[in-house]
C-alpha cells in the first residue's frame, strides 16, 4: 500500500514530467519557427575551423583549389575564388550557386571525383557552416534566380525517342558526347582554367557529378556547365535554344542511356565460359557472344609501383569468355572516348602530350593455383609467373598486333611472340567503344611460360588497359584486381535423367494407389 | 454453428502460419534473417509436431486425411484428381532438374587481417626491433601533424578516402578494400610499430597467412622517407581520434 509520502511523490513526479514535456514541445516549436532563419546564416567562423580540417588538404587554405592534394586529382578541386560552380540550379548568366547546391554537393559529394559525401561525418548545420566559409573566399551578390523546371514530363517511350533526335539533330549534343553518348566525339576541350576535360560518357551514370535523375539533367542542359565547353541551352545569345518541354525530352533520353548491362555488379566476380559445339568467336561482332555472361570490373588507376599513375580515363572493362574443345576465346570491351592511333593527323591532336597506341592486357598465372596462393596481382612474382596477353590497336604504319609475355614481377618481363604461345587478337573500335577478341588453344606453347587450361577450376585472371591518348605507357595504365575465370564444364544428362526418375516414380504410385481406389469402391459402396 | 475448418486445412495452416511468423519475426521485424538452413531445420521439428498432434488419436488422423482419401477415391472429385496429380510430378520433376543443376562458386579467400608482426624487420636497409619501436610523442606536434596529412593526400586518400575510412574513389575496384581508420577494429587496436611495419612494407611485406599476392597496399619505403612514415601515422591518430596501442604496462590508457 502506498504512503502518502510515497503518492506525493508519485504525484510531483508526474508533474514534473509534464513540465519536461511541455518545454521539450515548447523547444520543438520554437527551433521549427526558428529554423528558416538558422538556415540562412552558416557561421562562418565555425566553417573556417571545419574547413581547415576537412577540406583545405584539397581545396587550400585560401580556397584556390590549390591544396596538397590538388596536383595528383583529376578533375582538380573545386576554386572557390571565382565563385563558378559546375553544378548549380541558379540562373544560367549569374556567378555563384545557391546554398542549397553546395550544401548537396558537401552532403552527397560528386561522384566520379575524389570529394566524398561528408554526410556521414558532418551535420547538417556543420555543413551550412562551411559553406557559408566557402562563400568568403570571393564577393558575390546571392543568386536571385533559380532553373525553371516548367512541368516535369515523365519519362515514355516517346519521350525518349523525341530526346534521341533533339541529341543527334545538327549533331547538337552528339558533336561533343558521340552517337551513342560515350563522350567520344572527337575534340579537344579545356575549361576556363586550361585544364584538359572531356565529355561525360553518358552511360555511365555512376560518374555523373549530380545524379541521373532527368531532373538534374535537365538542370545541366539549362545552365550548361560554367567554365567549360558545355554550354547552356536557354542562353539567347545562342542559336540552339531549347524549350522547356524540349529540355525534359533529352534529359528522359539521357537517363535512358544509363540502362546498360555493361555496370559493375560486384557480386559478380567469375567469368564464366559456357562451352560451344564446334569453332570458337575471333571477331567481335560474332552473335555467339550474345551466349556468354558478361561480368564488368573496375579498372584503377596503377598507383603501387615504379612509375605511379594518377590521371586514368578508363574505368571499366567487360568481359565475356566461351570455349570449345581446342580454344579459348576472350571479347574485352571497354569504353575509351579515344581511337588512339600514332601518325594518325587527327588523333594526335586530340591526345594529350605524346601519342602512344591503345592496348589491353589479360594476366593468368603460368600455373593454375591449387590453394589459396596466387601470383601477385601485379605481374606476378619470382615463384609464380604470370602470362600475359597483349594486344595493340597499331599505328598508321603497322597493323594491329598481339604478343604475349611471361612476367616474375615488374622488373622481370619477357616478351614473347604471339605466335609462341598460339594468340590471336582482332579489334573494332566503334562509337567510343573498343571490342577486341583474343584467342589461344587450350592447351599451347611451352608449359613454364603458358598456362594450360582446365575445366571447372576457378583460375585467376586479371586485367590492365592503357589509353594511348592520355600519355598511358608502360607502367602508366589501369588495372583490375584478381577475378576468377571459369571453364563451366557442359551440363550433362544427369538432372534431365534425375528429373525424368523422379517424374515415372510419382506418375507410377499415383496409377498405383489409383487403381486400388477404384477397386476397393465397389465393395466399400 | 459455423462450419469448422477441416483438419487438413487447420494442418497445413499452422505450418504456413509459423513459417510466416519466423520470416516477419526475424526477417521483417528484428532485420535479421534466419539462415535458410537453420529455418529448414526449425519447419522440420514443426512439421513433425503438427503431424504428431494432428494424429494423435485414430479417429483423428482418419479425420486429417479425409480429404485426401475423398480425392483420390470418389468419382465425382475426378477432374481435380487429375489435376493434382498431372501437376504433382511435373513440379516434383522439375525440383528435381534445378536442384541437380551444376552451379559453382567462387572459393572463399581466408586471410588474417592484422597478421602478427615479425619481431624484427629490415626496412630503409637496417634491422627494426618491432617489440621496442616506439616513436616518443614529439613537442613540434601540430606541425608534424599537418606535414602527416600532406603525405596521406597526396598518397593513401586514392584508397583509404578523405574521410580515413577505407573509401577513397578507387576503393570499390580493389579486393580486399581499403582499410577504414575510422573503425575501431583496426589501428585502435594495434602499436605505432604495427602501423610502421604494415606502411613501409605494403602487401608483398605480409606474412603468407595475409594473402600478400592480393593486396594492393603498395612498398612505402620506395616512395616515402621514414620520417614521412612517422608523421602520416601521427596525421591517422590525430584525425580519427584513436590513440595507439602501447608497449608498456603503465601507458595512460585514460585518453581511450
Amino acid at each position: 500500500m502506498p504512503t502518502t509520502r510515497n503518492i506525493d511523490e508519485a504525484a510531483m513526479r508526474r508533474g514534473a514530467r509534464a513540465i519536461t514535456q511541455l518545454a521539450t514541445i515548447a523547444l520543438i516549436v520554437c527551433g521549427a519557427l526558428a529554423a528558416p532563419a538558422f538556415a540562412q546564416s552558416g557561421d562562418k567562423v565555425k566553417g573556417a575551423e571545419i574547413y581547415a580540417q576537412r577540406c583545405a588538404w584539397c581545396h587550400g587554405e585560401k580556397g584556390d583549389g590549390q591544396g596538397p592534394g590538388a596536383a595528383r586529382l583529376v578533375p582538380p578541386p573545386r576554386d572557390f575564388t571565382f565563385g563558378l560552380y559546375k553544378i548549380k540550379s541558379s540562373g544560367f548568366d549569374e556567378l555563384g550557386a545557391r546554398e542549397d547546391d553546395l550544401i548537396r554537393m558537401i552532403r552527397d559529394g560528386m561522384p566520379g571525383t575524389s570529394m566524398p559525401g561528408w554526410k556521414d561525418v558532418l551535420s547538417e548545420q556543420d555543413i551550412r557552416d562551411v559553406t557559408a566559409h566557402i562563400t568568403t573566399f570571393v564577393e558575390l551578390d546571392k543568386p536571385k534566380k533559380q532553373v525553371d523546371y516548367g512541368t516535369r514530363i515523365a519519362t515514355s517511350a516517346e519521350s525518349i525517342e523525341q530526346g534521341k533526335k533533339l541529341f543527334l539533330e545538327g549533331d547538337r549534343c552528339s558533336e561533343c558526347h558521340g552517337k551513342e553518348g560515350k563522350g567520344d566525339g572527337i575534340k579537344s576541350l579545356k575549361d576556363d582554367a586550361g585544364f584538359r576535360t572531356w565529355p561525360r560518357n553518358l552511360t555511365k551514370p555512376w560518374t555523373f557529378r549530380a545524379s541521373n535523375d532527368p531532373k538534374d539533367i535537365f538542370a545541366r542542359i539549362t545552365n550548361g556547365i560554367p567554365g567549360t565547353q558545355m554550354p547552356s541551352f536557354v542562353e539567347p545569345a545562342s542559336k540552339d535554344k531549347l524549350t522547356i518541354e524540349q529540355r525534359w525530352h533529352i534529359a528522359n533520353y539521357v537517363a535512358s542511356l544509363g540502362k546498360t548491362g555493361m555496370r559493375v555488379r560486384p557480386e559478380r566476380t567469375v567469368i564464366r565460359a559456357a562451352k560451344l559445339e564446334g569453332e570458337v568467336p575471333t571477331t567481335p561482332e560474332d552473335a555467339r557472344w550474345k551466349q556468354a555472361e558478361p561480368a564488368t570490373f573496375f579498372l584503377v588507376p596503377q598507383l603501387i609501383a615504379k612509375e605511379r599513375f594518377f590521371t586514368p580515363s578508363n574505368d571499366t572493362v567487360t568481359i565475356r569468355a566461351l570455349y570449345g574443345d581446342k580454344d579459348i576465346a576472350l571479347l574485352l570491351e571497354w569504353d575509351d572516348r579515344t581511337k588512339s592511333i600514332p601518325g594518325d593527323e587527327r588523333a594526335e591532336k586530340i591526345a594529350d602530350p605524346e601519342i602512344a597506341e591503345d592496348r589491353i592486357a589479360v594476366q593468368l598465372p603460368v600455373e593454375i593455383p591449387k590453394g589459396m596462393e596466387k601470383p601477385y596481382f601485379i605481374m606476378g612474382d619470382a615463384a609464380h609467373p604470370v602470362t600475359l596477353w597483349q594486344w595493340s590497336s597499331g599505328t598508321t604504319k603497322t597493323a594491329e598486333s598481339a604478343a604475349l609475355a611471361v612476367a616474375r614481377g615488374i622488373e622481370k618481363v619477357e616478351a614473347r611472340a604471339a605466335a609462341a604461345g598460339g594468340l590471336t587478337a582482332k579489334g573494332a573500335y566503334r562509337d567510343g567503344t573498343w571490342r577486341v577478341v583474343m584467342k589461344r588453344p587450350l592447351a599451347a606453347g611451352d608449359p613454364k611460360d603458358d598456362i594450360r587450361f582446365a575445366e571447372g577450376v576457378f583460375i585467376p585472371i586479371a586485367f590492365s588497359a592503357w589509353d594511348g591518348s592520355n600519355g598511358e605507357k608502360e607502367s602508366r595504365h589501369t588495372l583490375t584486381t584478381w577475378y576468377w575465370l571459369l571453364l563451366e564444364p557442359p551440363r550433362g544428362n544427369r538432372p534431365l535423367f534425375a528429373a525424368l526418375g523422379v517424374f515415372l516414380l510419382i506418375v507410377g504410385g499415383e496409377a498405383w494407389w489409383a487403381r486400388a481406389a477404384t477397386a476397393r469402391r465397389p465393395r466399400e459402396s | 454453428m459455423a462450419r469448422r475448418i477441416p483438419r487438413l486445412a487447420q494442418a497445413v495452416l499452422t505450418i504456413v502460419g509459423i513459417y510466416g511468423a519466423f520470416r516477419l519475426v526475424f526477417d521483417v521485424l528484428l532485420g535479421q534473417p534466419i539462415p535458410s538452413s537453420l529455418l529448414t531445420m526449425y519447419m522440420f521439428f514443426v512439421v513433425a509436431g503438427v503431424y504428431m498432434v494432428f494424429t494423435f488419436t485414430e479417429e483423428s488422423t482418419r479425420e486429417l486425411v479425409a480429404p485426401i482419401r475423398a480425392l483420390v477415391e470418389d468419382p465425382r472429385r475426378k477432374p481435380i484428381r487429375n489435376v493434382v496429380f498431372a501437376l504433382t510430378p511435373l513440379l516434383a520433376a522439375w525440383f528435381t532438374y534445378a536442384g541437380l543443376q551444376p552451379r559453382i562458386e567462387a572459393p572463399v579467400e581466408l586471410r588474417s587481417i592484422h597478421p602478427a608482426p615479425p619481431s624484427s624487420v629490415k626496412m630503409f636497409g637496417k634491422r627494426f626491433d618491432l617489440l621496442k619501436l616506439e616513436k616518443e610523442e614529439p613537442k613540434k606536434f601540430r606541425q608534424l601533424v599537418a606535414e602527416g596529412a600532406k603525405v596521406y593526400v597526396e598518397n593513401c586518400h586514392f584508397c583509404h578516402g578523405d574521410k580515413l575510412d577505407g573509401r577513397g574513389p578507387y576503393a570499390e575496384g580493389l579486393n580486399p578494400v581499403p582499410m577504414s581508420f575510422q573503425d575501431v577494429g583496426t589501428i585502435a587496436q594495434l602499436q605505432e610499430s604495427f602501423l610502421f611495419w604494415r606502411i613501409a612494407t605494403g602487401g608483398p611485406g605480409l606474412p603468407a597467412d595475409a594473402a600478400p599476392w592480393i593486396s594492393s597496399m603498395p612498398v612505402w619505403e620506395t616512395f616515402l622517407s621514414e620520417e614521412e612514415i612517422w608523421k602520416v601515422i601521427l596525421f591517422l591518430y590525430d584525425y580519427t581520434g584513436h590513440r595507439p596501442r602501447l608497449w608498456s604496462e603503465n601507458a595512460d590508457h585514460s585518453k581511450h
